[in-house]
Parts: structure tokens; sequence; C-alpha cells
């Protein structure tokens, strides 16, 4: 640390930033945004319908419901992660129940691999998407949804012309809450990923914390953050257009 | 037709409902397995308790993580309640931005916030240790804090302060007799959320606790990395999932009025 701290001296350069381009960096982060696109998009797709079913309930009923969602929020993602591990596991459950049925004669490799980390990824962000949307669902009027069909809208039709519509700001919000943290995921591709799973926030920890080389850690993270910055804002621009976010 | 999609739609919940569930479960039932092996239940025990009790590293942990959140949570609700005064009954140059500057630490990307802080760190030559820990976990708990105890000062009837101050309690006396006590379940809300999202904190304090200041996530995280997961793994985890699972049942029955 000390010898580190000797050679700090502020020179302006624009050095780490051309490092970027000849490193592994552009593919590191292509493979982040990916990442993060394909939670972003399953969450939704299997965060949008149990929304709606929590949303069209009442009561108490829908009162616990929402409470199950919420739950999971209180465990951090490190013991969430770890809880995963202990399915996906050589010797975990899900092996011991597959090779005790006979499906299998070996334990599957189900950790270690690109699949694992987007399963953890869906399974840690997916309350952050089923929150807002359904906040969004909840204020949905009914009545439209009966004017709809009795003015010769099916479901389809319905849902496409009136409930998507008047649950974008959930869609949203969700997408934003979900897609940005999990660009810089460290956790989750640490504990279940491999070598071909490796994102930003394991290059970023290992420039700091192993290889030390905190100049080009950091012009990575200011390119981290400028990204993140940046879709934040082209979302709002194209897809919520400047509406408020429900929260 | 249309109660046969409410019946998939009902088992397509329960379905994602046990999804969310079912690792957390598993983690808990098999720290109390009677057995070596991960996932074949061999009769209730504690064993696995008792390994960690005899583990002087284990007890380290727990105690560094304990120490760092209540130190961290007593700054943060004297720091908080400061803060969230003076944005709610001052205005002054430049408060925008201290404003919006709260929800700095909530927003962006948790890996950009803690090489921040080590950066810092390292810049101003501070040593790494128990120390640039509190630091770094005040940092950012003080925004958790003081959105909560804001929230509260919102809807606070002012009228009862200027009934003490116009029967001669001066400024001081007015806060601590009458404002404080008023909205004290908040300040404590607040502290309770700083101290879990400190007991909770495994990246920050990675980044900044250097080699030899180790917190519960950080020895839960060795022993995941290194080992993968292990009897004695799931009943530490376990511990401290009850913790946060209780620190959050407080706050909840406190926000409720």
């Amino acid at each position: 640390m000390i010898d580190i701290l000797r050679q700090f001296r502020l020179e302006p350069t624009l050095e780490y930033y051309f490092e970027f381009f000849d490193s592994i960096a552009p593919l590191v982060f292509g493979r982040s945004l990916l990442m993060a696109f394909g939670t972003t998009v399953a969450c939704l797709l299997l965060g949008y319908p149990m929304s709606y079913y929590i949303a069209v309930k009442s009561g108490r009923r829908r009162e616990t419901l929402m409470l199950l969602v919420i739950i999971p929020f209180w465990v951090s993602f490190l013991l969430r992660t770890y809880a995963l591990m202990t399915i996906l596991d050589v010797n975990g459950i899900v092996n011991v129940v597959l090779l005790s049925l006979g499906l299998i004669s070996q334990p599957l490799s189900l950790m270690y691999n690109t699949q694992a980390v987007l399963l953890g990824m869906i399974y840690n962000y997916l309350p952050f998407m089923i929150l807002p949307l359904y906040a969004s669902m909840e204020k949905l009027d009914k009545a439209l949804l009966e004017a709809a069909g009795s003015l010769g809208a099916g479901p389809a039709r319905a849902f496409l012309h009136v409930t998507l519509p008047m649950t974008r700001s959930g869609i949203g919000a969700g997408s934003i809450l979900v897609f940005v943290p999990a660009v810089g995921e460290f956790i989750i591709p640490q504990l279940l990923g491999g070598t071909e799973s490796f994102m930003i926030g394991n290059l970023i920890w290992t420039l700091f914390l192993k290889t030390r080389n905190l100049w080009f850690g950091s012009a990575v993270s200011i390119i981290l953050i400028a990204l993140v910055v940046l879709m934040v804002a082209l979302y709002m621009k194209y897809v919520t257009k400047g509406e408020e976010m429900a929260i | 037709m249309r109660n046969v999609w409410g019946k998939i739609l009902k088992g397509y919940s329960f379905a994602l409902y046990v999804f969310l569930y079912a690792p957390i479960l598993v983690m808990v039932v098999f720290s109390f397995n009677d057995s070596k092996l991960l996932a074949v239940w061999r009769g209730f025990s504690l064993r696995w308790y008792d390994t960690l009790i005899e583990d002087p590293t284990v007890w380290r942990a727990i105690y560094n993580s304990v120490w760092v959140a209540l130190l961290t949570a007593v700054i943060s609700m004297v720091l908080g309640t400061m803060t969230a005064f003076v944005m709610i009954r001052y205005s002054f140059r430049g408060k925008t931005i201290l404003d919006s500057s709260l929800y700095f630490p909530v927003v962006i990307p948790e890996i950009t916030e803690a090489l921040s802080l080590l950066l810092f760190y390292v810049f101003t030559g501070i040593p790494l240790g128990a120390f640039t820990v509190v630091i770094g976990h005040v940092a950012f708990a003080i925004s958790y804090a003081t959105i909560v105890i804001r929230a509260r000062l919102v809807g606070f009837d002012r009228s009862v302060e200027e009934a003490a101050k116009s029967l001669g309690a001066n400024e001081l006396r007015t806060f601590f007799h009458v404002t404080l006590p008023l909205i004290l379940p908040g300040v404590i809300a607040g502290g309770l959320l700083a101290f879990t999202v400190s007991y909770d904190d495994f990246i920050k304090t990675a980044f900044t606790a250097g080699p030899g200041f180790q917190t519960l996530p950080l020895r839960i995280y060795a022993m995941a990395s290194r080992g993968g997961v292990s009897p004695q793994l799931n009943a530490l985890a376990t511990i401290t999932l009850v913790v946060s699972l209780g620190l959050a049942l407080a706050r909840l029955r406190l926000s409720k009025p």
C-alpha cells in the first residue's frame, strides 16, 4: 500500500482510457450489459403476471402476498446467493433428488457457468421488479378494462391497449431498479460464475484488490458510471418519456 | 375460460413464490442436519452450531460486525437527525445539490462507491482497518438514516414547538424536550436501517477493511468462495439471516404508528 502511495502523483493523462480499448474490458462490458439486459427482460416477463395476480387480489390476502415479495429484500444478496448455492451445488438438493429418482446417473454441474449467474441475478432481482410493477397496477382502474371489453376488445387487445400502456411507469421504474445494479454486480458472478461469466464488478475487484492497478481500475469505473448514467437518461427519454417514475 | 386462466395464474405465482423461498428454506433446514452430507436429511442436530461456537474466527467476525454496525448506527442517527433538520427547516445556497447528493449512495453501483472510498484512503494515506470501515459505513448509512428521519419530520406539527418556546424554553431545550421525543420513533427507525445496511454490507467492507479486519459478511464470503457449500456455513448464514429479519421486523413495527 505504501509504495502505491508514493506513486500517487497528479499528472493528467488519458493513457488509461486508451488502455481500456486494448484490454479485455470492452468484452467484459459487453457481457455485463448483456447479462443485465437479460436479467431485466427475464424479471419483467416473470414478474409481470405475478404482480398482476397480487394487484387484483384485495384486502388482507393482497397484503400477505405483497409481504412475501418484500421479505427477500430484508436478506442480503450475499446470503441469498449462498442459499442458491445450496440448491445448485454438486451435492446440492437438485442433484440429490434427481440422482435418487434415477433421472441422472452422474451429478450435474449446475454452478460456475453463465446460466447459474443469470439464474442468481433473476433470483436476487425479481422482487425489485415486482414492487414497482405492483405499485403501477394497484392504481389501475379496472373499469377501464371493462369498458374496453364492452366496446368489443378481446382480452389480448385490452391488455395491449389499456393495461400495458397504463403500467408503463412501473415497467420503466422496475427496469431501472434491476438494470443499474445488475450491470455492476459482483457477488453473484463471483460465487456462481466461472471465467466465462466474468463481469465489470469482477474486473474492478481484480484491478483494485488483486493486481492493485488503481489507475486503470479508476478509468474502468468512470466508464461504468458514465454508461449507467447514459442508460438511465436514454431510458427516461424514450421509454418513460419524461413521466415520473412510480415507486 | 376465465377460470382456467385464473388457475394458471395462481399456479404460476405459487411456483414463483417457491422459487423465491426454497433456497433460503433449504439452507436453514440443512443447517440443523445431523450429517456432513449437504442434502440428505439424517435427523435434527445442533452440531454445526457447536462447531461455530468453537471457532474463534467466527466469534471475532460477529463481534466486529456488531460493534461496527452499532457505532455506524449511533453516528448516523446523530448526523442524520441534524441533516434532516437542516433540510426541512432551513434554506441556503446549494441546498438542492446537497439534497440530491443524499440519494447518491442509494442509487450508484455499490462497487464504484467502494472503490471511491478505497481511493480516498490511499490518497489521504489513512491506513486501512476497523477505523476506515466505520468511516465508510457511516458515509453511506447517513443517507439511509436521513431519508427515514426526514420522512418523520415532514409531517411534524410545529405548533407544539412554538408553544414550548412561548412558555420560555430556548431552542436547545425545545429540541430535547419536545421535538426529539416526538420524532424519536423515526430516529430509531433510521438508526436501525443504518445498523442493517452496515451489518449486511459486503463490498464496501471488503474494499476498506485491509487484510487484518473481518466482519461476518466477509467471513461468509471467504468460506463460500473457498470451500463452497458446507453445513457450518449453512449454520452461520442462518444466524446472520435471523438477525437481519429481526432488525427488519423491528423497523416494520416502528414505521406503523
